[in-house]
C-alpha cells in the first residue's frame, strides 16, 4: 500500500511517500505565495524519486497550517495529531512530542499508540519559533545557519526577553551596545526561545521520552539550550522537518486500510 | 440629563459626523454578521425547530429596540446592567425594563482603544467604544446603568460610562462565604431598591416584588427545562441554545418564557421521534470562561459546531448563557425583608464568577463544572479567555487539575475581539475535536 503525507507549512511544503509503512521518498518546496502549487511540486518531487505516479497512491493526507489548500489530498489531520503519530513511529517510547517550526511551537502528549492526549501551542507570536532565530540572526549580521554553532562558543549566559520578536530585537541591540560578544548574544537568543518552549512543555507535563521535531530541531544551539532548560535528553530524528508529513502519511495508511 | 453638557472625564470628543460614519459602518457589518450567523445556524440543523424563528428575530436588535422605545414614550424607565449581579426583580417590580448592555461588537473595541490600553479586556473596550458612537440600542435606551464592581475592568467601565449616563455602582464582596459579605451585599441590594424607586418614581411594594420574583422563577423553570433537554442525545445545536439563553438579557421576560416553553415542547416532540440536531456520536463539548456576546463574538461556538471533525456544544459555564438564570430566587415567607434577603442570596451565592474567593477558593465553579461534566456527559472542555481577563486566566490551573483527575481533556484558548485570528483558532479547535473523536474511537 502506498500513501502520501503532505505538510503545508508556513515556510515550506514537505511530502513523504510511505510504502507498506516504510518511507520511500521525500519532496520539498518553498510555500511562497501559492502553497497549493508548492504542494504539487513537493509531491511531484517525491513521486519522481520513488518512480511512482499519483494513480499508484492509495490515500493522501494533508496537515500543516495550509492543509485545506492541498488539491490532491483525500483527508486532513491536525498538526498535533500528525506530530503524535510521527513521534511514536520514530521513537517507540515517545510520550511528549515538541515541534518547533518556522512560525509556531507546540507540544503534544500522546499514548503508546500515538494518539494525542493533550496539547499546547505557543501564543500568537513567533518568539518561540524559527522566525525568531531568523530575525535575530539579521540583527547580529550572521547567517541563520551559523547561529547555533556560534552560540556553542559562548562562555557565559546573558539574557533577553523573548515575549515578542520586535522586543527581542531591541533587547539584542541593547546587548550589542553593552558590547557582549556575538556567541553570548546568540546563546541568549536560544535560551530565551528554549524558555518559552520549555514553559509550554511544563504546562503539559514532561513525560519521557521527549522528542523534538520540526525544522528548528536541526539547530544545535536551540537543542543545547532546550536540553539545559528541560534537564533531560531530547531525542531528534534524522529528518525532523519531515515529521509532520510523516505523521500525515501514517494517518493516510490507517485511513486507506479502513476504506 | 443632556450628555452633551457633561464634562467628560475619560472619553474624547468626537465630531457628530465621525460618530455617524463609524456607527453606520459598524452597523452595516453587524447586520451582515447577524444574517451570516443565523444562516449558518439554520444550515447546521436541517430540521431546526420552527420555534427558534422567534429568537432569530430577537437577535436582530431592531424589533426589540422599537418596542422598548414605545414603552419609554409611555413613561417606562429602562435600567441597563453589565454584570449578572444586578437585581432584575427589583427593576421589574418598579415597572422598569432591565437590559444587559455588554457589547459583542468587535469593531467597537478598536474605538475603546482611544480611551484605554489594548491590554484591557476587549469586552470592556468594546462597550466603551459602543457608547462613544451610540452603537448599542440597549445602552442607548438605558436611563441608568447598574455597574457591579466585579473585576477591575468592570469597575472602571462603569466610571467611564458615567461620562454619558448615570451609573449606579454596587460594591460586590469578594469573599463569598462570610457573614460580613452577606450583610454588605444585602445592604447594597436595599440601597439599589431605593435608587430604582427614585428613578422610576414607583414604590416597590410587597405585591409588586412578589410578582416580579414569580416572573423570573417561571423564566428560570423554562430555562432549566431547555438545559435539561441538552443532557441526552443532541436535540438542539449549542449555538441555538446559546442564542435562546442570551436573548433573555434583552427580551420581555414574560414573552421570552412563553417562547422558550414552546421551543421545549417542540424539542420534546423531537426526542420522541428521535430526530437529532446532529449525529448522536458527535463529541460533546462544554465551554467555560469569559462571556460571549452576540453578534460578533460567536466565533468559538461556530468553529466547534462547524469543525472538521465537528463537535456539539451541550453545556457551558458562561455568564452570557447558562449562568444567566440557572438558579431561582428561593423565597420562604413572602414578606418584604424575606424577599430582599432571598434576592440578595441568589445573586451572591449562585454566582460562579472568578471574581470570588472563599475558604475553598472558587469551589462553586469547580462543582458546577464537575456536575455538568457528569450529568451532561461532557467529553471535552474548551476554556475560553479574552486576553486581558486575568481572573479567568488565573483560575485555569485549578480547573485543569480537577479535569485531569476526571480524565476530561481541556484546552485553553485565548483570543481577542477580532476576526483575524479565526484561522489560528480553527487549527487549535479542530486539533482538540480530532483528539476527542480519536478518544471516542478507542
Amino acid at each position: 500500500m502506498i500513501t502520501v503525507g503532505l505538510d503545508l507549512g508556513t515556510q515550506s511544503v514537505k511530502a513523504i511517500i510511505l510504502k507498506d509503512g516504510e518511507v520511500v521518498s521525500r519532496g520539498r518546496a518553498f510555500s511562497g505565495f501559492d502553497p497549493a502549487e508548492a504542494a504539487e511540486q513537493a509531491l511531484g518531487e517525491a513521486l519522481k524519486a520513488a518512480k511512482l505516479s499519483l494513480s499508484d497512491v492509495n490515500h493522501v493526507t494533508a496537515t500543516g497550517s495550509g492543509m485545506d489548500l492541498a488539491s490532491n489530498s483525500n483527508s486532513t489531520i491536525s498538526m498535533m495529531g500528525a506530530d503524535a503519530q510521527a513521534g511514536v513511529y520514530l521513537f517507540l517510547k515517545a510520550r511528549t512530542i515538541i515541534d518547533v517550526g518556522a512560525e509556531e511551537a507546540r507540544a503534544v502528549k500522546c499514548d503508546e499508540k500515538g494518539i494525542m492526549m493533550d496539547f499546547v501551542v505557543n501564543e500568537r507570536c513567533a518568539a518561540g519559533a524559527g522566525a525568531f532565530i531568523e530575525a535575530m540572526a539579521r540583527a547580529l549580521e550572521v547567517k541563520m545557519e551559523d547561529m547555533g554553532p556560534l552560540s556553542l562558543k559562548a562562555e557565559r549566559a546573558s539574557s533577553i526577553n523573548a515575549s515578542c520578536v520586535i522586543f527581542g530585537e531591541s533587547d539584542v541591540v541593547t546587548l550589542i551596545h553593552r558590547q557582549e560578544s556575538k556567541p553570548e548574544i546568540a546563546r541568549a537568543i536560544f535560551d530565551a526561545m528554549a524558555d518559552r518552549v520549555s514553559s509550554m512543555v511544563y504546562r503539559l507535563g514532561v513525560n519521557p521520552d521527549v522528542v523534538l521535531l520540526g525544522g528548528v530541531a536541526r539547530d544545535v544551539g536551540f537543542v543545547a539550550s532546550l536540553k539545559r532548560k528541560l534537564g533531560i535528553d531530547v531525542l531528534i530524528p534524522e529528518y525532523p522537518e519531515f515529521a509532520g508529513a510523516l505523521g500525515a502519511a501514517l494517518v493516510a495508511a490507517k485511513r486507506a486500510k479502513k476504506v | 440629563m443632556n450628555s452633551q453638557n457633561v464634562e467628560k472625564k475619560y472619553t474624547p470628543e468626537i465630531s457628530q459626523k465621525e460618530i455617524e460614519e463609524l456607527r453606520n459602518t459598524i452597523q452595516a457589518t453587524s447586520q451582515k454578521i447577524i444574517a451570516e450567523n443565523i444562516e449558518k445556524m439554520k444550515k447546521a440543523d436541517p430540521n431546526r425547530p420552527k420555534a427558534l424563528q422567534y429568537f432569530d428575530e430577537m437577535a436582530n436588535f431592531v424589533s426589540r429596540e422599537k418596542e422598548i422605545r414605545v414603552e419609554k414614550e409611555k413613561g417606562r424607565k429602562v435600567i441597563g446592567y453589565m454584570c449578572l449581579f444586578a437585581p432584575t426583580e427589583l427593576i421589574l417590580a418598579a415597572g422598569a425594563i432591565p437590559v444587559r448592555v455588554n457589547s459583542g461588537w468587535y469593531d467597537a473595541a478598536k474605538l475603546g482603544d482611544r480611551v484605554v490600553p489594548v491590554e484591557v479586556c476587549p469586552m470592556v473596550r468594546s462597550t466603551i467604544g459602543a457608547k462613544m458612537i451610540a452603537l448599542s440600542p440597549y445602552l442607548e435606551v438605558s436611563d441608568a446603568l447598574i455597574s457591579v464592581l466585579t473585576c477591575d475592568g468592570m469597575t472602571k467601565l462603569g466610571e467611564i460610562l458615567s461620562d454619558y449616563t448615570q451609573v449606579w455602582s454596587m460594591t460586590l464582596p469578594r469573599v463569598k462565604d462570610s457573614e460580613q459579605s452577606a450583610r454588605l451585599w444585602r445592604e447594597e441590594i436595599k440601597a439599589m431598591k431605593g435608587q430604582i424607586e427614585a428613578l422610576t418614581g414607583n414604590k416597590i411594594g410587597r405585591k409588586q416584588l412578589k410578582s416580579a420574583i414569580e416572573l423570573t422563577q417561571k423564566a428560570t423553570r423554562a430555562f432549566r427545562r431547555l438545559q435539561e433537554l441538552r443532557k441526552a442525545s443532541p436535540v438542539i445545536m449549542g449555538r441555538d441554545a446559546m442564542l435562546v439563553n442570551q436573548t433573555y438579557m434583552w427580551d420581555n421576560i414574560e414573552r421570552w418564557t412563553e417562547k422558550t416553553e414552546a421551543l421545549c415542547d417542540q424539542l420534546e416532540e423531537r426526542v420522541r421521534k428521535k430526530i437529532w440536531a446532529c449525529p448522536p456520536d458527535t463529541p460533546r463539548v462544554m465551554i467555560t470562561g469569559t462571556p460571549m456576546i452576540w453578534p460578533d463574538n460567536w466565533k468559538l461556538p461556530t468553529l466547534i459546531e462547524e469543525g472538521t471533525p465537528p463537535g456539539v456544544l451541550v453545556a457551558d459555564e458562561l455568564c452570557s448563557s447558562e449562568r444567566i438564570l440557572y438558579d431561582p430566587v428561593g423565597v420562604d415567607e413572602w414578606s418584604m425583608s424575606d424577599m430582599l434577603n432571598a434576592i440578595s442570596e441568589r445573586y451572591l451565592m449562585a454566582s460562579t464568577c472568578p471574581c470570588f474567593t472563599s475558604k475553598d477558593g472558587n469551589e462553586d465553579r469547580i462543582n458546577w463544572l464537575v456536575n455538568k461534566i457528569k450529568e451532561w456527559n461532557i467529553q471535552g472542555v474548551i476554556y475560553y479567555v479574552h486576553r486581558g481577563c486575568i481572573l479567568y486566566a488565573m483560575e485555569y490551573t485549578r480547573v485543569k487539575k480537577v479535569l485531569d483527575r476526571l480524565a476530561i481533556p481541556v484546552y485553553y484558548l485565548d483570543t481577542e475581539y477580532t476576526r483575524e485570528d479565526v484561522g489560528q483558532m480553527k487549527t487549535r479547535v479542530e486539533a482538540f475535536l480530532e483528539m476527542l473523536s480519536a478518544r471516542i474511537d478507542l
